[in-house]
């Protein structure tokens, strides 16, 4: 029964992502014009000069970001001769004979054809449906690494294999010859423990905004300096760096300076900065913010219950309409000026940095108030209207003192819905909050659709919404989870069959 | 005995009266209306509301205040200066008066806080009383609701403001495109929570067709609880303004705003303190007054708390 219920909830789930993502999809790409994406391209610009070159680059962008499909005459030539042949030159020059072919073959493959304004020479391009963007979007989304990532022609002795091994830090590894990342599975001593790289997300490519950086690096890669240490290197040298050995990826030509540090051609490694990723500020900051939240909100909402119309629970009230009714920007900035005025604390998150605890009070408070009034509010009113109920009544009429009847009964009916919302505020942590890290210049998660909506980077925008449609929905999802152990009683796939 | 006949006299046997069953009077809105002037507190805070709604009504017809507007602006004299007699709440860093600006943008904010709330309001409701009272509606509706209510709110904004322009019919727009589904969702649960009870059976088996059971036994029952909701609903969508025009989305240049007045001026916090604060100042006078009203609006709104 629940297995069924569970199985179909998660189909759902996942329908429901799919048609959130086809229509970011539709918006992003129907109603945004596509030549928005060049505003911030500086290479557009330096190609001021040249239209033909100019055209070129804006219609090899638009099929990289998956725009458009694009063919030009230096593709076809290459298709029809031999790399280096008199008839490829030839093919290449501006009027060639092969011209006309091109223009017959992809028009009749349903290509708009436009000549270049200066050398007049044909290019082909057609838009691709947004349908079939979003399938392959999905089709590429989760990425397994296999011996067989390296290029066959490029690499053909390569040996192919997956063996047990160690890290340079001494850790025990799942290796690799032939796959993209080395390391497909290790332990090491940072949280949490054990590591993968079989099985990736591929959110896309950033552009233009962070350009050709993966979107999931840019969120969740360190921040801020390099942090260099003395790293030993799977030969035995150690020297100082950044590079980050275990998450090395093959790199098929290697320079002088790869050769010195690696023996194989995984030289492609991450580098480890000193400030966590933009993810990793936004959930450190949500999660303090939440215990905040959690840990004066219930309190206090418990008292005021207790002193239901007395000053306790008037003051409360005060506070909970000053939250709800001023406009949070107001109230942010109260907090700020009353922060750094009476305590002395910075106004900026970056002015002491990610290391300093001051940097991190202000932004936290701020985050926390919202919550702690609306826990504040509910624990209240759950509290009171459990109150009321008959069976305190007849706890109270066998004789059970006050104590124990709120701590026995009414806390423990009264938390279910407020356990409800845990998961959900937990996973919400991870999407950080708009205003109060702009507020703070905190650079975290926040921000990041914002800016990425107006420096139109669509890839950005799509894998954000992926991400907060699959967190919101995973924390909802276990939130009921969490409501079904608190509470036996609660049935979730009775629920479904209504009544 | 015939002494005592005399003190009766027969009354006229009356049958419309005999029929009259005797109950005491009880108006519903006399009763709201008793309930709501009984709090001297929220009467005082009401007539207040009243007050400054009106003068935010009323003020911006006189003063023309035009954000684009600004004659003063090559004027070093006529900037930064502090609240006096000639402009009662100081000028800003281009020289245009305070005063003015401030209630212009109080107007825009409340009629964007009001129009919003009531075309999510209506939309929400009568989708909501439908959406609750059947269950083949609610099947879909639900799936609907969790689509909808996952993409994110803030990117839909930004790409519909972006293609609408910016001005007042788009920002009323926007934020009503998805936000009714939210009351509905609301009301749906509410109608859910009464459809079943034993007097909506009893109406059912006589007859009575759906819609009259939505609208004359359902509806008027949720009444204090939509109007707690508007309580909420007003202060928020003003919040919302203000949050979209702190990210540059809200109503534009050409209209004068709370929010925007407030992200500007923030930097002017420590030097010209009256240009931050009157701002944020008038803006929670307004919604914590709304809120105050509303709450105590769905108190007496509520028949159990008729005596």
């Amino acid at each position: 029964m629940e297995k069924g219920y569970y199985f179909k909830r998660i189909i759902r789930s996942v329908i429901s992502i799919l048609l959130v993502i086809t229509i970011v999809f539709v918006l992003v790409y129907s109603l945004v014009p596509r030549d928005r994406i060049f505003n911030s391209d500086d290479t557009l610009v330096k190609l001021g000069g040249k239209p033909d070159e100019r055209l070129q680059y804006q219609m090899r962008t638009w099929q990289r970001l998956g725009y458009i499909d694009y063919e030009n005459m230096s593709n076809y030539c290459a298709s029809l001769y031999d790399a280096g042949s008199d008839a490829i030159n030839a093919c290449n020059v501006a009027g060639a004979k092969e011209e006309k072919d091109f223009v017959e073959k992809y028009e009749g493959q349903g290509y708009t054809i436009q000549y270049l304004p200066i050398s007049h020479s044909p290019i082909a391009s057609k838009d691709r449906p947004i349908a079939l963007r979003v399938v392959e979007w999905f089709r590429s989304l989760i990425y397994f690494d296999t011996p067989g990532y390296v290029d066959k022609e490029l690499f053909p002795d390569l040996e192919r294999k997956i063996y047990f091994g160690k890290t340079p830090t001494g850790g025990l590894a799942i290796k690799c010859s032939g796959c993209e990342h080395k390391y497909l599975l290790y332990t090491d001593l940072s949280f949490p423990f054990i590591h993968q790289h079989i099985l990736s997300l591929n959110l896309g490519q950033s552009y233009p905004t962070f350009d050709s950086l993966q979107v999931l690096n840019v969120i969740s890669d360190s921040q801020g300096q390099e942090n260099r240490t003395e790293t030993v290197f799977e030969d035995g040298h150690t020297e100082t760096s950044a590079y980050k050995l275990t998450a090395c990826k093959w790199k098929n030509t290697l320079d002088k300076l790869d050769r010195n540090k690696f023996q194989d051609n995984y030289a492609d490694c991450a580098i480890i900065k000193k400030d966590p990723s933009m993810m990793g500020i936004s959930f450190i900051m949500g999660v303090i913010a939440l215990i905040l939240a959690y840990g004066l909100g219930l309190p206090i909402g418990l008292l005021m219950s207790k002193s239901k119309g007395g000053i306790a629970d008037k003051l409360g009230m005060v506070y909970i309409i000053f939250i709800i009714s001023v406009p949070s920007l107001a109230y942010i900035y109260f907090f700020k000026y009353l922060g750094s005025t009476f305590f002395h604390l910075p106004t900026a998150f970056p002015t002491y940095g990610v290391s300093d605890v001051r940097s991190w009070i202000l932004p936290c408070i701020s985050l926390a108030l919202p919550s702690i009034a609306s826990l504040m509010l509910w624990t209240r009113r759950y509290m009171v209207d459990q109150m009321n109920s008959d069976y305190v009544k007849f706890a109270k009429a066998k004789g059970l003192n006050q104590t124990e009847i709120y701590k026995k009964h009414i806390f423990r009916n009264a938390i279910i819905p407020i356990a409800q919302g845990i998961p959900s505020s937990l996973a919400g942590c991870i999407t950080g909050a708009i205003i109060t890290e702009s507020v703070y210049s905190v650079g975290g998660m926040g921000k990041m659709l914002p800016d990425a909506i107006n420096s139109y980077n669509n890839a950005m925008i799509i894998a954000l919404a992926f991400l907060y449609t699959t967190i919101s929905i995973i924390g909802v999802f276990l939130g009921d989870v969490i409501i079904t152990w608190i509470d036996p009683r609660i049935s979730l796939a009775n629920k479904e069959e209504g009544r | 005995m015939s002494e005592k006949n005399d003190l009766f006299t027969l009354a006229e046997f009356d049958e419309r009266e005999s029929e009259h069953i005797a109950a005491p009077r009880y108006s519903y809105w006399k009763s709201v209306w008793r309930t709501f002037v009984s709090n001297k507190f929220v009467v005082a805070v009401c007539i207040f509301m009243i007050i400054v709604v009106l003068f935010a009504m009323i003020q911006p017809m006189f003063s023309h205040y035009d954000p684009m507007y600004a004659p003063n602006i090559n004027d070093p004299s006529s900037k930064f200066l502090g609240p006096s007699s000639e402009h009662l709440f100081g000028t800003d860093n281009i020289g245009r008066d305070l005063f003015d600006a401030v209630w212009a943008g109080a107007r825009n904010s409340l009629i964007i806080g009001f129009g919003c709330t009531l075309i999510n309001m209506i939309l929400g409701i009568i989708v909501g009383a439908i959406w609750g009272f059947s269950k083949k509606v609610d099947v879909w509706m639900i799936e609907v609701y969790n689509v909808v209510s996952n993409v994110p709110f803030l990117l839909l904004a930004m790409i519909l403001s972006y293609v609408l322009g910016s001005g007042f019919k788009s920002l009323i727009f926007i934020m009503c495109v998805t936000n009714w589904i939210y009351v509905a969702y609301f009301i749906r649960t509410q109608v859910m929570i009464i459809r079943d009870r034993e007097y909506n059976l009893a109406s059912k088996c006589l007859g009575t067709s759906t819609w009259t059971i939505i609208t004359k036994n359902i509806l008027p029952y949720l009444i204090s609880v939509i109007m707690t909701y508007i309580s909420r609903e007003i202060p928020s969508n003003i919040s919302y303004e203000v949050f979209l025009s702190y990210l540059g989305l809200g109503l534009g240049q050409q209209n004068a705003s709370l929010g925007r007045m407030i992200s500007a001026y923030t930097s002017y916090m420590t030097g010209y303190p009256h240009l931050f604060w009157i701002p944020v100042s008038l803006l929670a006078i307004i919604s914590v007054s709304l809120y105050l009203v509303g709450q105590a609006l769905a108190d007496a709104s509520d028949p159990r708390t008729h005596r």
